[in-house]
């Protein structure tokens, strides 16, 4: 099977075709380098992703803190990890690089927040 | 039940005219109005003029009405303190045919009373506005431009300072008689009303209101008008309203009129429609729109485009034969207690007091009215900061902080004046209704900046919960609740 | 009348940028005038990663890329007034300015730098037929209400416009739980990056129909459906092919405008390719002394490259407030084949300067050539290239001459 991506890892945004049966690349081309080569093989057996959103602050001078996690996690687990990230709520004052949930479901990431909310 | 002795139907100019009129006399007066503002349907759905009254029959109402509203005006703009601009008209025309017809309405403008129309060459024409086309053209002087939802807000806010009440989100959806003479009005979930007068301004719904109230027959035929707002960078190329010469219908087909604030009109078009409250406008309408606009108006460009609307004139025509009918103002000794307004369109922004003052006429003929000593026809309205030189400017901000945050950076409005307009003396709260009242998101960006503010605002003074904030029309909720964490934000 | 050395007008990334590296070239008196009520620009509502890989090496958020900006200029002790609105400037660069703490200011500038960012296309712009209903926003305000008002603004969503915003938004809605039912592109291809049609869409089974556009809108209070139709190769609706979409909210993501009313009052001229002033490869523009840079230029794609150029200005900037001048531009920098706009549009041909440049249409395996006269100035191969990457490429001066207008283009 031949499928082409687009690599997310750096700017180049290289078109890369993959020539794959299930979780068996047989070649890739288009990479500018081998990190290309690594993400297409990642995206066919396991597609990982960071996401960002928002957790709830109380006593802020502002409702919401952004978040996103410190690491890639299995696709399939987004949701999981949203509803994880939803349940919580910080008390102010929230710093860039607070953790708001250590080892997200396990998964060897954290969830840190990204924006400063003072105490009002 | 709450207990009147006039309640007026409808809270559009001509009914909020009626209100301020009637609060001269010691009488309990109510509007019931079924949307959450004032001048929501036509009133607000125009074209801004103060029309001079050459185009109307000699003798009728329109012609009356329009003629002495037109001449008071300056007096009007001050008392209420309206932005109001005399600024004449041009009507152009190009071929012989054109020439007759102006002529012709010269002519029905001077029996009508209208002063000082004549017809000009196309050098008078350079002098007064080089971009109009023609070859030659009436100059009526009297002509003007005004803003129809500041007019409209600052007679409701008069006649609410002089002791009207108004009820909104308040639809009447029933009628009784009671053996005294009493009315009594049902409503859509605001309970009942008691008066000893009706007075049926419901516009687009008066044939259906005047039936309610024990009236049949009256025929109303709604007729769309579609119009683009263009930038205030092609209202500075339109100086006065320039239209072309009237049709044979006695009606003018789309023009390009600049606004008392300085964007620019084009439209509207004409199309008879059944639902006159369906505001969609449509792409061929547009396109005409484009077409026609780009003969009057040389900068009719899409890059001015700031966005359009639709309104629906309601034309009172005869069932028999179709034809367009004046205004109808009446009372009748067989259904006592209703004055009935059925089909006041253009010139009614015009002719809203003048109608007012003759609905007094019937009420007093059939009642005495005690004049109040201490009515005040002066309202005051926002200070707009925009208006303001930079001298003046300093002088707002140095007074009140609030005037030195800007919330709407396209029309420069400041937090003093969207305050101001939220606590508005009729208790409005929707986004429409603050934006009407200030100007704010009427810009190029059409609140891209201010909305996020204006919503917050709406919020924290009035304490609107968050999927109760409400664009304009009742049941216009912008959002569906928080993102995170239920309730609070 | 207050004089200051530098007014900054917009305390986004480019403002910050612009800043730090004015003083680290020795101009002391900066002022950052900023409307909001904390730095940061748009920025701060950009909550997604992506920032920074090429500045930080990392992949930041909005808000961290602006706070390490935030940081310095603090520690630099740059004076930035928040809560600040900008009236009016001038040519002769004075600046009118009002703020509820300062009240109403007017100040006099050596060099004033535009860095004001810009606005989205408004569904009155598009003139999309049907009512005016609640439920319809541009991406960048329904961003801002969920990010940082904590407002959601609808369950169900049809985007029109595949802008990057658009697809980031698409993303955002439906990790908060709205089902996004689809994104609506009139071009023939989409018009953000290849990586947000993939984490935004694609991870979500949102689908991307191109060759697509809202026809008309629908529902009197609040939107009940959108009409969709296919379009032609010059954008005109299909008749036959339209389809109704029940949703209660439309996001457009149509357009970005640098927002240039000031630059106008100041009397700088602007280009109708980017709708950013003219600017030379100093970043001033018509006006003396007055320089733009960031999305009020040009709309960006990356915020590293905003940086890059603010750094750029301040640069030239620091020269001009030293000096009193900076050399002249006579030659002209122009667009080409399959060039949508370059910036600089004017050079001296005795500098070095950073071309940056957009194609019109996704290309692939093309020529980038930028010629003056018979010389050629620079020629790289392109894999591809597309409208939604702006390129920018460094020219050294000593492949320029003086004598001849240069012209970039791509085949």
């Amino acid at each position: 099977m031949k499928r082409v991506f687009t690599c997310v890892v750096c700017p180049n945004g290289c078109e890369i075709e993959a020539d794959y049966e299930g979780a068996d690349v047989r070649a890739v081309t288009g990479n500018l380098c081998p990190k290309g080569r690594d993400y297409v093989v990642q995206e066919l057996v396991d597609p990982r992703r960071t996401i960002a959103t928002s957790v709830r602050v109380t006593g802020g001078d502002q409702p919401l803190a952004s978040v996103r996690l410190t690491g890639a996690i299995p696709k399939a687990r987004i949701f999981d990890a949203m509803r994880a990230i939803n349940a919580r709520t910080l008390a102010a004052p929230a710093a860039i690089g607070d953790v708001v949930i250590h080892d997200l479901m396990g998964l060897g990431c954290d969830v840190i927040v990204t924006r400063n909310v003072p105490k009002v | 039940m709450r207990n009147y002795d006039i309640i007026i139907i409808g809270g559009g100019v001509v009914g909020s005219a009626i209100a301020r009129e009637l609060t001269r006399f010691r009488l309990s007066v109510a509007v019931l109005e079924r949307e959450g503002d004032v001048c929501t349907q036509t009133s607000g759905r125009n074209t801004g003029m103060l029309h001079a009254g050459f185009l109307y029959k000699p003798g009728s109402l329109k012609a009356e009405c329009c003629v002495e509203g037109n001449r008071e005006f300056d007096r009007v703009a001050r008392e209420l303190d309206v932005p109001f601009k005399r600024t004449g008209k041009l009507i152009v025309g190009f071929t012989e045919a054109h020439r007759r017809r102006l002529e012709y309405f010269i002519e029905r403008g001077r029996t009508n009373g209208v002063e000082g129309m004549e017809l000009i060459d196309r050098a008078r024409m350079d002098e007064i506005d080089p971009s109009a086309g023609g070859n030659f053209a009436i100059y009526c002087p009297t002509s003007g431009i005004l803003d129809p939802f500041i007019y409209t807000v600052a007679l409701a806010e008069n006649a609410v300072r002089n002791g009207a009440r108004y009820h909104l989100y308040t639809e009447v959806t029933g009628h009784e008689k009671q053996d005294d003479g009493t009315h009594v009005l049902h409503t859509l979930g605001k309970g009942d009303f008691a008066c000893r007068w009706v007075i049926n301004s419901a516009g687009l719904r008066s044939a259906k209101v005047s039936e309610m109230l024990g009236i049949p027959g009256h025929v109303l035929q709604p007729v769309k008008g579609e119009y683009f707002v263009l930038d205030k960078k092609a209202g500075a190329f339109a100086r006065i309203p320039v239209y072309p010469a009237p049709t044979d219908r006695f009606t003018f087909d789309t023009h390009a009129t600049p606004t008392v604030d300085g964007n620019v009109l084009v439209g509207p078009n004409s199309v008879n429609v059944d639902d006159g409250e369906d505001y969609g406008v449509s792409q061929a309408g547009m396109d005409g729109l484009q077409e026609s606009g780009e003969r009057m108006f040389r900068h009719m460009k899409r890059e001015y485009y700031i966005r359009t609307f639709a309104g629906a004139r309601p034309k009172r025509v005869d069932p028999a034969t179709g034809e367009i009918q004046d205004f109808l103002i009446e009372t009748r000794d067989d259904v006592p207690g209703v004055v009935n307004l059925v089909g006041i369109e253009s010139p009614g922004l015009t002719s809203a007091l003048p109608i007012a003052r003759r609905v007094v006429k019937l009420l007093k003929e059939r009642e005495r009215l005690e004049v109040k000593a201490d009515f005040n026809p002066v309202r005051k309205g926002i200070v707009r900061f925009s208006d303001k030189s930079r001298e003046e400017q300093a002088r707002l901000v140095a007074e009140n902080p609030g005037y030195g945050e800007i919330i709407c950076r396209c029309e420069t409005v400041t937090r003093a004046e969207i305050l101001a307009a939220i606590h508005n003396p009729l208790g409005v709260n929707t986004v429409n209704g603050i934006k009407v009242r200030t100007r704010a998101s009427m810009g190029r960006c059409q609140g891209g900046y201010c909305e996020t503010r204006i919503t917050a605002m709406i919020r924290e003074e009035l304490g609107v919960a968050i999927d109760a904030v409400e664009l304009g029309p009742k049941g216009s909720r912008m959002f569906t609740g928080t993102v995170k964490g239920g309730a609070g934000a | 009348m207050t004089h200051r050395q530098a007014i900054i007008i917009g305390g986004g990334p480019a403002g910050l940028a612009a800043a730090l590296r004015l003083k680290e070239r020795g101009v002391d008196d900066i002022l950052i005038l900023e409307r909001e009520h904390r730095l940061g620009g748009i920025l701060r509502q950009c909550i997604h990663d992506g920032f920074g890989l090429t500045r930080f090496g990392e992949s930041l958020s909005g808000p961290e890329y602006a706070q390490r900006f935030i940081d310095r200029v603090e520690a630099a002790g740059i004076e930035a007034i928040t809560d600040c609105t900008v009236l009016d400037i001038t040519p002769d660069k004075t600046v009118t300015a009002v703020s509820r703490v300062h009240g109403f200011m007017q100040l006099e500038a050596d060099a004033v730098i535009l860095t004001m960012g810009c606005r989205e296309r408004t569904r009155g712009a598009l003139a999309t037929p049907g009512t005016r209903p609640a439920g319809i926003y541009t991406a960048g305000v329904a961003q801002s209400y969920i990010n940082l008002q904590n407002i959601m603004v609808g369950r169900e969503a049809v985007i029109l416009g595949s802008g990057d915003i658009g697809l980031i938004m698409a993303r955002r809605m439906t990790l908060e739980g709205a089902h996004v039912k689809g994104v609506y592109e009139v071009q023939p291809y989409p018009s953000g990056l290849p990586r947000n049609i993939e984490q935004c869409l694609n991870d979500y089974d949102i689908p991307l129909h191109l060759s697509h556009t809202v026809v008309e809108i629908r529902g009197r209070e609040r939107l009940t459906s959108v009409v969709v139709a296919r379009c032609d190769g010059r954008f005109r609706p299909i008749p036959g092919t339209e389809e109704e979409i029940p949703c209660d909210t439309l996001i457009l993501s149509v357009g970005l405008i640098p927002e240039n009313e000031l630059s106008l009052a100041a009397r700088v001229e602007l280009d109708p390719r980017t709708r950013g002033a003219f600017v030379d490869e100093h970043l001033q523009t018509g006006v003396p002394g007055i320089f733009a840079a960031g999305n009020v230029l040009h709309v960006h794609d990356l915020v590293d490259f905003v940086s890059l150029e603010a750094e750029a200005l301040a640069d030239s900037a620091a020269e001009y407030l030293k000096g009193g001048g900076l050399p002249a531009c006579g030659l002209e920098v122009k667009a080409g084949a399959n060039v949508g706009h370059v910036i600089p549009q004017k050079i001296s041909g005795t500098r070095d300067f950073t071309l940056s440049l957009r194609v019109r249409s996704p290309l692939k395996d093309v020529r980038l050539t930028v010629r003056q006269g018979d010389n050629t100035v620079l020629s790289k191969k392109l894999r591809k290239a597309l409208p939604a990457e702006m390129l920018q490429l460094a020219i050294r001066a000593e492949k320029l001459s003086r004598d001849a207008d240069v012209e970039v283009s791509v085949e």
